[in-house]
């Protein structure tokens, strides 16, 4: 603050100027304040109009904390650089009311050219500012005063300076004549697109649309560039038989062969394994359903059976004493039995080079009277699976010891003496 | 009588001399540009990867050991002098890990100093591209470089420094790769891509040379040979990014070569100390945040009576002590 009165004191001779402006400054500053956006910049024809400018600039700060770059703003904090986003936008609105002074005067220090639209600019802002000053100062929050010791502790601010003339005047100092009608484009080679790349790309954070969107700008440039060229019959296509170094050796240039190679056989080979998989859980989908199939039919065969008993029982209580009929009916269960047996067998035939049924009674007894399966040494003992299995684990017991150990009688006794 | 005859003649002659420099000015116009290349000391492998990069895409550039300073950039100048360089580009390294790229035109300005960020080098896998060494390339500039003056003045000094100039002593006649440069976010996107020529899908009487467009380089070859000079019209251009990629961020622009006043300083920029710091403030927030919980809970347990070590103060009126 005091480097504020220094600098305000230094400018007191050109005070009239800024003063005579100041209304118009002033009226500008409403205005962009009503419409609330930052003006479209336009060409900057002379001094008065460039410092007019960054005056609004600066005092549309006030009001909200860089309305300029509010868009930019949020779309930063999509790409999560927001840490210090906050801080930075109250920091830089901050700074600038503070440190306008000490800018000023290192302005006048070295730079001539704006050394005189500065401190015609500055004077007439501080008297603007000064009664906003005092309500932003009420408004600041606690960072802020964060902010604020550590200007006192001397960290470097940024604030914002876009000499636009002196800009203009250094580019007009080194540009190359670039005029499509003068200069042929093989001079240059440079193509400055139509539009904005920026507009084509819905989120910075997209890799793959931020990159086509650069992409498409370059081969818009090229297709450009190839064309002039030709109309101005340069070479442009190197023909077979010419050959040079290239920018990336060939050692290079093998290892991305070989990687591309990788990736598609790996590619390959993933897409293999995932068929096999497939196959494999359709397979097990047929196997089930060949199950379920001949459950069905075992279970529609054994109905057949019951059915036909059953008509037979009715049938030698209807008709006693016929025996032949029983033959009948014997041969009919025989064949449906058979019939049964006849699919069982082409099953259990399969089958029985895996997993045989139940042994035999016997077998069963004396497997389990002598013992039969492996040996039975180590039993017990721990395997991965054991020593895997931490359900019997506590961490509570772990970290305290459990509950305290029972004590012994005359201890517990004395205790209950105690209380 | 003959002094008078010869400034006439001198004059028309200098008229003439115009009228063919407006006519054929690829004779006449110089374009002289030499970059003088350099870094300071503590550079990554990856910095000077992509130096080296750089250095191989500009025929005009001259490549100088590392700069022994950081704060005594104007001696560049002199350096640049000495080795008749109008450009600089130098890379300033800080910490082992920060990359600052400084673009200068070397007499009088201006200056441009960038943090350059999300480098990749050329040695990368992933960029499949190639082009000849030297080349001239295209150079691509979002139309935003037209809008701000700062822009304009960056994209001339790439202009300048990326740009290859006509008739350079090691730059081969043709031309392969396109250099991008586009403004997004606020900061530079820098790409570069070789240009492929292939045939258009309806190629007539090329067929034989699609059948192996499979492998595009091969392609590209078959079709050189047969296209020859103008043969080629038919054909489409594709893209393959070579490398090196990297996104600048603009922080200053000086008025003079490494010195002389700031005509533009980025307000946007934040300086990766001070992203790293508030990183680690925020993190070390939360310890604070937790230890400070910890101990309050402690303070009240033992308040309690409930922790180990000390016991709630028995005093005389209580009930164990009354009736023990």
């Amino acid at each position: 603050m005091a480097k504020k009165g220094a600098a305000q004191s230094l400018k007191a001779g050109s005070k009239p100027k800024s003063q005579s402006t100041g209304g118009k400054a002033d009226k500008q500053k409403t205005d962009r304040r009503k419409s609330n956006e930052p003006a479209v910049e336009k060409a900057i024809d002379g001094k008065e109009e460039e410092w007019e400018d960054a005056d609004s600039d600066e005092n549309d700060k006030q009001p909200a904390p860089q309305p300029i770059s509010g868009k930019e703003t949020k779309k930063r904090k999509a790409v999560g650089e927001e840490l210090s986003e906050e801080d930075s936008d109250s920091e830089d609105s901050e700074d600038d009311e503070e440190e306008q002074g000490g800018v000023d005067l290192a302005a006048i220090d070295d730079s001539e050219s704006e050394s005189e639209l500065d401190s015609d600019g500055e004077p007439e802002k501080k008297d603007d500012e000064d009664d906003e000053e005092e309500i932003d100062v009420e408004e600041l929050s606690a960072e802020d005063e964060e902010d604020e010791e550590q200007i006192a502790a001397g960290t470097r601010v940024r604030q914002t300076i876009n000499n636009k003339e002196g800009l203009l005047t250094a580019l007009r100092r080194f540009a190359l004549d670039t005029n499509p009608k003068t200069v042929p484009f093989a001079f240059h080679q440079s193509i400055v697109s139509s539009k904005k790349t920026e507009d084509s790309i819905p989120s910075i954070d997209d890799d793959l649309q931020r990159e086509l969107a650069f992409l498409n700008q370059s081969l818009e440039a090229a297709r450009q560039g190839r064309a002039l060229l030709r109309k101005e019959g340069v070479p442009f296509t190197r023909p077979t038989d010419y050959f040079a170094e290239t920018v990336r050796s060939d050692e290079t240039m093998q290892k991305v062969k070989a990687k591309l190679v990788e990736v598609a056989t790996a590619k390959k080979a993933a897409a293999e394994a995932r068929k096999q998989r497939d196959l494999k859980k359709f397979g097990k989908q047929v196997q089930v359903q060949k199950q379920q199939e001949r459950a069905k039919q075992k279970r529609e065969t054994l109905e057949k059976i019951n059915q036909l008993k059953r008509k037979r029982q009715e049938g030698g209580s209807s008709a006693l004493g016929a025996t032949e009929a029983d033959d009948i009916f014997d041969v009919a269960v025989d064949n449906e039995l058979a019939s049964h047996a006849n699919k069982a067998g082409h099953n259990s035939k399969k089958r029985s080079a895996g997993d045989h049924g139940q042994p035999n009674a016997k077998r069963q007894k004396k497997n389990a009277k002598y013992g039969f399966g492996g040996k039975k040494r180590f039993a017990k003992s721990g395997d991965a699976v054991s020593s895997g299995d931490l359900s019997g684990f506590s961490v509570r017991r772990m970290k305290k010891g459990g509950k305290a150990p029972r004590l012994g009688k005359s201890r517990r006794k004395a205790m209950a003496a105690k209380k | 009588m003959a002094a008078v005859y010869k400034a006439l003649s001198k004059s028309s002659g200098a008229k003439a001399d115009k009228d063919t420099d407006s006519s054929n000015g690829a004779v006449e116009r110089k374009n002289k540009q030499r970059v003088l290349i350099l870094s300071s000391r503590g550079v990554t492998y990856r910095h000077r990867h992509l130096l080296n990069d750089l250095a191989a895409m500009l025929p005009h550039g001259r490549k100088d050991a590392k700069f022994d300073s950081k704060s005594k950039l104007y001696q560049l100048n002199e350096l640049a002098e000495l080795y008749n360089c109008n450009n600089v580009l130098f890379f300033e390294a800080r910490k082992g890990k920060d990359l600052y790229m400084w673009f200068s035109k070397v007499p009088n300005g201006p200056t441009v100093k960038f943090y350059a960020q999300n480098l990749h080098t050329m040695e990368e896998l992933h960029f499949t591209g190639n082009c000849l060494k030297g080349s001239r390339p295209i150079l691509s500039f979002d139309g935003a470089f037209e809008t701000e003056p700062y822009l304009r003045v960056i994209k001339e000094i790439f202009l300048q420094i990326f740009g290859v100039p006509q008739g350079a002593r090691k730059s081969k006649p043709f031309i392969d790769h396109v250099m991008g440069f586009s403004v997004a976010d606020g900061k530079i996107w820098v790409r570069n891509y070789e240009i492929r020529e292939v045939e258009k899908v309806k190629g007539e009487g090329e067929d034989e040379n699609k059948e192996d467009g499979g492998d595009k380089n091969k392609g590209r070859k078959g079709k050189g040979g047969g296209g020859g000079g103008g043969g080629d019209k038919d054909t489409d251009i594709s893209l393959v990014e070579i490398g090196p990629r990297f996104v600048l961020t603009p922080i200053v622009i000086q008025e003079g070569s490494f010195g002389g006043p700031i005509i533009y300083e980025n307000k946007r920029f934040i300086s990766p100390n001070k992203v790293r710091a508030e990183l680690r403030r925020a993190k070390a927030g939360r310890h604070v945040a937790r230890m400070e919980q910890q101990r309050d809970k402690l303070a009240r347990r033992r308040n309690l009576g409930l922790e180990g070590g000390a016991k709630k103060d028995s005093s005389g009126l209580d009930t164990r002590e009354l009736f023990a």
